[in-house]
């Protein structure tokens, strides 16, 4: 890694030095194409994440949301769009607060548990309850806390349709036999991508669920078709086996049958998880459209797929240091393959006319780690 | 007079202005380059943003407007002069530098290994004594019922001799400890084989199996004293809380690949479960052999009939039975380890 110190001003990546990449010619009718840069090293990264997490540990978990924002916003600061970065800006007191009425509820569990199992059952109901509230909060307090050129950006669902995206369609699964997972997903992008705003422009989401069927359909009949695949296999292999080796070789041939079958299970829902990301995150930025701006994502899912197998692999035989790494390496993929095409000038948004900045809630839910991919 | 150059941002719209700023003493002069722009803002209005990597740095400036240069030393001069962000701008030095990340490296494995082998157990201990005899008699009635609907049937044993051995075991809990209160019960368990464990409560369970195993009564009252142990020095309760401090401490650590915690996470946590377990069971054999010499007693019977357990134990494949609940597989695990320590 190269030795990348501090101070060392001035050098070639100045604010706004880079041009926009573009194809078509200048002018107002042709859209240009942005693609935003990851500016991020692994290495630097690295240090970052080994520092804070050994403050979070010293100050006894004080610190763990200096430690967050500085997590995040390296992530942030290094995305450049059209010259310019991202930030975040969020206040670490307001998160230790959040962090705080958490803690406490998690202790008045255990508590409870403790003294007698039943009432742990009212607290499981109470968090599935208040469950759309912490999200609706958290996707709020994600938004408002998220910058470019100093614009912010806005979250403007309903406590509402957060109940019934994240409530109401959790109940409808069973009823459904399941049968609704896929407009499910559907509702809960619609619910992202349809109420964000950059600014006073605010994002619209014109998908439909018939393709989220499709998708998923095609998945599981994936899925269920190789673990019907695999078990022939096994069983075809056992049968051989039988005759070759005795009862203590068959033993321990059925435990590393068992080792082999949990590893493979990994494998293929990484294949599943991984796809599902892929195509709805591709299809959720093709259906957006902010103003004039449209956006495309070309993520593969073979690609994701092996990023992430190699990641986890990476990860767990470095004994969790490669971690930083791992996530400089799938951020940078993802952002590789977002454009964002606009025939007006980024420089034309406008902030929101309402003041709710500041004024907003203290304590802070930051639960739920949304990345720009979502 | 600190001078550079920079973008301004009203935070009104996302246009980029060009501008050259200065520092004087009390104020930062924007001039726009090639416009008009020009602002006066008192230095003390200015909230400059920390250092992070290498990003450009942001000023923020009154009604939501801001300033973004990449001029790191202007910065970092205008900082030292307002003396802001002492704190995190000592941060950034220490994530600057690899020397510093290796010494971070360092400090957490020392952290994580203080705090496991001494920290949590510390604390579990002292929370373990204030926490109320009645949730420690209520987590015990709970795990009592789940026992005896799935592992244990009633005992089979011949009625004097379980009042013997019970006038036995009133008299050992006496001389050990007179405040807390003991009971002994006897159940039948095919499930477990020959077994002893002891509830917070203060109840002890022994099974026939272990019972009839055994060719001694001086044998069984080494189990006694063990179990006896384990409920004075409350390892029920201190087990609990300290298993769940250390998941915390890992959650901490590795908080930021959540995805991975599952996998990577539960191997120390493992590992820390059986380390603290084995110390407990040290601790009760410890009282044992302590009780023993002081009577004049030899351990050896003891020595034997855990012997016989760990032979005995082998035909009963009691973890993939009792996995089902964590408390009753901490109890296994407890007396698996103290016949490896006799051992």
């Amino acid at each position: 890694m190269e030795p990348d110190r501090f101070p060392q001003g001035g050098d070639s990546r100045r604010v706004g030095a880079q041009p926009p990449t573009r194809t078509g010619t200048q002018s107002a009718a042709e859209p240009k194409h942005y693609k935003p840069m990851f500016n991020g090293s692994a290495g630097e990264y690295f240090r970052i994440w080994i520092v804070n997490t050994f403050l979070t540990i010293v100050t006894l978990g004080i610190y763990a949301p200096w430690a967050k924002v500085r997590n995040r916003r390296y992530f942030y600061k290094n995305t450049l769009l059209d010259g310019h970065s991202f930030d975040y800006t969020a206040n670490p007191v307001a998160i230790l607060k959040g962090y705080l009425i958490i803690g406490a509820g998690v202790l008045l569990y255990y508590l409870t548990e403790a003294y007698d199992p039943r009432f742990s059952f009212i607290f499981v109901l109470l968090f599935y309850l208040m469950l759309p509230f912490l999200i609706y909060k958290s996707l709020r307090f994600f938004a408002r806390n998220s910058t470019y050129r100093n614009i912010r950006f806005r979250f403007l669902g309903t406590l509402g349709s957060s109940f019934s995206t994240y409530l109401l369609y959790p109940i409808l699964v069973p009823i459904t036999l399941g049968l609704i997972i896929p407009h499910w997903a559907f509702e809960k992008k619609k619910f992202f991508f349809d109420n964000m705003a950059y600014g006073a422009s605010r994002n619209s989401f014109h998908g439909r669920s018939g393709p989220f069927y499709k998708v998923y359909l095609l998945a599981v009949l994936t899925l269920f078709g190789s673990f019907f695949l695999g078990g022939i296999a096994v069983a075809i292999a056992l049968r051989g086996m039988v005759d070759t080796l005795g009862n203590e070789g068959m033993r321990s041939f059925a435990l590393m049958s068992v080792i082999v079958m949990y590893f493979v299970m990994l494998i293929v829902m990484t294949f599943f998880q991984q796809y599902i990301f892929a195509w709805e995150t591709n299809y959720s930025w093709g259906q957006s459209r902010l103003d004039t701006v449209r956006f495309k994502s070309t993520l593969k899912a073979t690609k994701l797929i092996w990023i992430r197998i190699t990641n986890i692999l990476a990860i767990i035989f470095s004994l969790g240091l490669l971690a930083p790494w791992a996530r400089v390496r799938r951020t940078r993929y993802v952002l590789d393959n977002l454009t964002i095409i606009s025939a007006q000038s980024l420089d034309d948004f406008t902030s929101a006319v309402e003041p709710d900045v500041g004024a907003y809630g203290d304590a802070a839910t930051d639960l739920f780690d949304f990345e720009i991919g979502l | 007079m600190i001078t550079f150059d920079g973008t301004y941002f009203d935070g009104k719209s996302s246009r980029a202005h060009p501008v050259t700023i200065r520092a004087d003493e009390t104020r930062l002069i924007i001039a726009g380059a090639g416009s008009d722009l020009s602002l006066g803002i008192p230095l003390r209005d200015c909230v400059i943003q920390p250092p992070l990597g290498k990003t450009s740095r942001v000023i923020t400036l009154p009604e939501g407007a801001q300033c973004e240069t990449d001029d790191f030393e202007a910065i970092a001069a205008l900082e030292q002069r307002t003396g802001r962000n002492a704190g995190l701008r000592l941060v950034h030095v220490l994530e600057s530098r690899w020397k510093m990340a290796a010494l971070s490296f360092a400090g957490l494995v020392v952290c994580v290994w203080v705090f496991m082998t001494f920290g949590i157990p510390f604390l579990a201990k002292k929370a373990a004594y204030a926490i109320p005899p009645a949730v420690a008699e209520n987590l015990s009635e709970q795990t009592m019922k789940i026992l005896d609907s799935r592992f244990l049937r009633p005992s089979k044993l011949p009625q004097r001799r379980a009042r013997t051995l019970q006038a036995r075991f009133k008299k050992l809990h006496e001389n050990i400890d007179g405040k807390q209160k003991y009971w002994l019960e006897f159940r039948k368990s095919p499930a477990l084989g020959p077994n002893a464990f002891a509830l917070p409560s203060g109840l002890i369970i022994m099974t026939d199996e272990l019972v009839n195993l055994s060719e001694s009564t001086r044998e069984l009252e080494g189990v006694f004293v063990h179990e006896i142990a384990h409920v004075r020095h409350r390892h029920g309760m201190r087990s609990v809380i300290q298993n769940a401090g250390v998941f915390l401490l890992i959650a901490a650590v590795v908080g930021d690949i959540t995805s991975i915690t599952s996998a990577a996470g539960s191997l120390p946590t493992l590992l820390a479960q059986s380390g603290y377990s084995r110390d407990f069971e040290r601790e009760a054999d410890d009282t044992v052999a302590a009780y023993f010499s002081g009577r004049g007693w030899s351990t050896k019977p003891y020595q034997n009939i855990l012997r016989r357990i760990t032979k005995n134990m082998a035909n009963f494949p009691g973890e993939s039975l009792l996995s089902s609940h964590p408390l009753t597989d901490e109890r296994i695990r407890y007396l698996r380890e103290r016949e490896k320590a006799v051992k």
